[in-house]
């Protein structure tokens, strides 16, 4: 059952523009040029119940936009939204009391107190039964392994405590859904893995429904089945994240180690291999994925190779292809 | 009930975490005060009478104005301004609260605090500057007074609201252009720093009806018996009017405000 339906939701800004230099900053006292962002233009999807689905697309695609219009921030300017069965810009408190939003680059918490004060200022604000909060204050602080930060100015935390600790704000109330924007930004390799373990293992254990943004794409990987892909408001990829590689990927990576230094221009003879990388002894191909064994067999024939591994594109790759403009139309 | 108790009670542990920011605060509350008071009373060694006020009433006047400052100014909702501006307005909005309940709870709490201390104080400055405090002993007149004071600072509240609300459209600078400005109007025209009939009759019809002299000059007013019962319940009758039409405004500038919000700074 869909927990997540978006249809047609476009959330359009004005923005300002200025010319540049104290003539531009004079002219805009008396004239402003206003231009239409298209922030988030005609989207639509549904998310299931207990799905942990990957965001992904470059700054400015238009995620963090839709994940403040899901949960109520902004006012959508045409479109249908539905969370749980709620309009979420009516802020209804039986809404607000089943999800969560935790952004990677801000915090909910009292700077100047210990998070621990946070903690139970949100079991007023959701009414928590004493003791559903007890019990899951206990599990939360546990699975992030926070005893001994909890009663530390919120100031004085590092970023990946103060991450964690974000988590357990947002997690105390026990939505059922939840919203992360970015949680591991800035965060060091073995933190990153700490927080992609705990979101695994919450979302196994409660089954809660995930959306999740992220640029690490081994955040992505780790955790989500399914993605979907945004770039400039619009979304051009929706399902899972292998088929991202069948359906985009068409050219498969040969490389080639020889016996003996070779000259880049031998290679002339190969026409439908490109050469990404070169070097005299080990050179890496890109081949059409239907012309892969014919040109792997013409490079063991003519050429005194010793080893030669065929591979997938990776996701990364791909991404990155797909960002950086790439027509896949 | 319990979240906004919660939020009365982690607002004064936030106050109170810092000890030297809570020294510099009480000293700037006094010295305010203090300047006040010596200068009006540097007038005095010149004058004998200031309109209908002696020296003694007037500085009197100045005690119960400055113990309304505390009650009715004292405020840290000021913050909305650059909340909505920078985006933090979203932590809010997210959860079930409301968004006016839990400023008016942090607001009563400061000021809580803040009376707790002016008590404090005011003894202290009475007997270094034999200040001539004057003791109220009507009890039915300090009942109107304590209603008047509420109400002062529920108006004063709503209408800082309202001011706020327009970073909504104006969000530059968070907000603090036109803050300052209210708060330039507010001192000349809310009876701080001198009680607003000194000024010649032919004002005292615009202050009448005018908002801001209902936070400060008003309660004073009443306190000190400067006012008939005609004129209290007159002072009432306009005080709610504005409560109303100041409630109805920021409601109207919240719900417009945030359709155009553009929850920026995340």
């Amino acid at each position: 059952m869909a927990v997540i339906e978006v249809s047609n939701l476009k959330k359009y800004y004005q923005v300002f523009q200025k010319e540049p230099g104290l003539a531009g900053s004079i002219k805009s006292l008396f004239k402003r040029k206003y231009e239409t962002v298209k922030a988030v233009d005609d989207v639509s999807f549904s998310i299931d119940a207990g799905e942990l689905v990957g965001f992904i697309g470059p700054n400015g695609a238009g995620k963090t936009t839709t994940l403040k219009v899901l949960s109520g921030l902004l006012y959508p300017t045409a479109g249908q939204v539905s969370v749980l069965g709620y309009t979420p810009f009516d802020r209804k408190p039986a809404f607000q009391k089943q999800f969560s939003l935790v952004m990677g680059q801000k915090n909910q918490l009292w700077w100047d107190l210990p998070a621990l004060d946070s903690f139970l200022l949100n079991k007023e604000i959701y009414e928590v039964p004493r003791v559903q909060f007890d019990q899951t204050f206990a599990d939360l602080v546990t699975m992030l392994d926070l005893t001994k930060v909890i009663k530390v100015q919120v100031r004085k935390l590092s970023l990946g405590q103060r991450m964690k600790c974000e988590l357990v704000a947002a997690l105390l109330h026990q939505p059922k859904v939840l919203f992360l924007d970015e949680p591991t930004i800035g965060l060091d390799v073995v933190m990153q893995q700490k927080i992609r373990e705990f979101i695994k293992d919450y979302n196994q254990k409660y089954q809660v429904t995930i959306i999740l943004t992220s640029h690490y794409m081994d955040d992505v990987k780790e955790l989500c089945d399914r993605v979907i892909i945004i770039d400039k408001g619009k979304i051009f990829f929706d399902g899972k994240l292998s088929e991202i590689i069948k359906k985009y990927a068409d050219r498969k990576t040969l490389e080639v180690v020889f016996d003996r230094p070779m000259e880049k221009k031998s290679f002339a003879t190969i026409r439908a291999a490109k050469i990404k990388t070169f070097t005299p002894k080990r050179t890496v191909f890109t081949v059409k994925r239907e012309k892969v064994n014919q040109i792997a067999a013409e490079l063991l024939k003519s050429f005194p190779v010793v080893d030669l591994n065929i591979t997938e594109s990776s996701i990364e790759d791909i991404i990155r292809e797909v960002f950086t403009g790439r027509d896949f139309s | 009930m319990r979240k906004y108790w919660q939020i009365f009670k982690i607002n004064w542990d936030s106050v109170l975490v810092y000890r030297f920011n809570v020294l510099l605060w009480r000293v700037r509350m006094m010295l305010s005060f203090l300047t006040i008071y010596f200068f009006w009373g540097a007038v005095f060694s010149e004058y004998s009478q200031i309109a209908d006020y002696s020296s003694a009433s007037l500085l009197a006047y100045l005690v119960v104005a400055f113990f309304l400052q505390t009650l009715v100014f004292a405020n840290d909702s000021f913050r909305i301004t650059a909340e909505i501006a920078t985006g933090d307005l979203n932590n809010y909005l997210l959860k079930p609260m409301g968004y006016l309940s839990q400023w008016l709870a942090r607001d009563w709490s400061l000021k809580v605090l803040n009376l707790m201390c002016f008590m404090v104080e005011i003894t202290a400055l009475t007997l270094i500057f034999k200040l001539p405090v004057f003791f109220l002993t009507d009890w039915c007149r300090w009942l109107v007074f304590l209603a008047a004071s509420v109400l002062a600072a529920l108006l004063y509240f709503f209408f800082s609201f309202l001011v706020s609300s327009f970073s909504f459209w104006y969000p530059e600078h968070n907000g603090w252009p036109l803050r300052f400005l209210m708060l330039m109007f507010l001192d000349f025209l809310s009876g701080t720093a001198f009680p607003l009939d000194i000024f010649p009759q032919s004002l005292a019809a615009l202050f009448k009806i005018l908002p801001t002299t209902y936070f400060i000059f008003f309660p004073a007013q009443i306190y000190l018996g400067r006012l008939n019962p005609g004129e209290i319940v007159q002072g009432f009758l306009i005080m709610a009017v504005w409560l109303t039409v100041f409630i109805f405004l920021a409601k109207k500038a919240w719900q417009k405000g945030l359709q155009i919000y553009g929850a920026y700074g995340r």
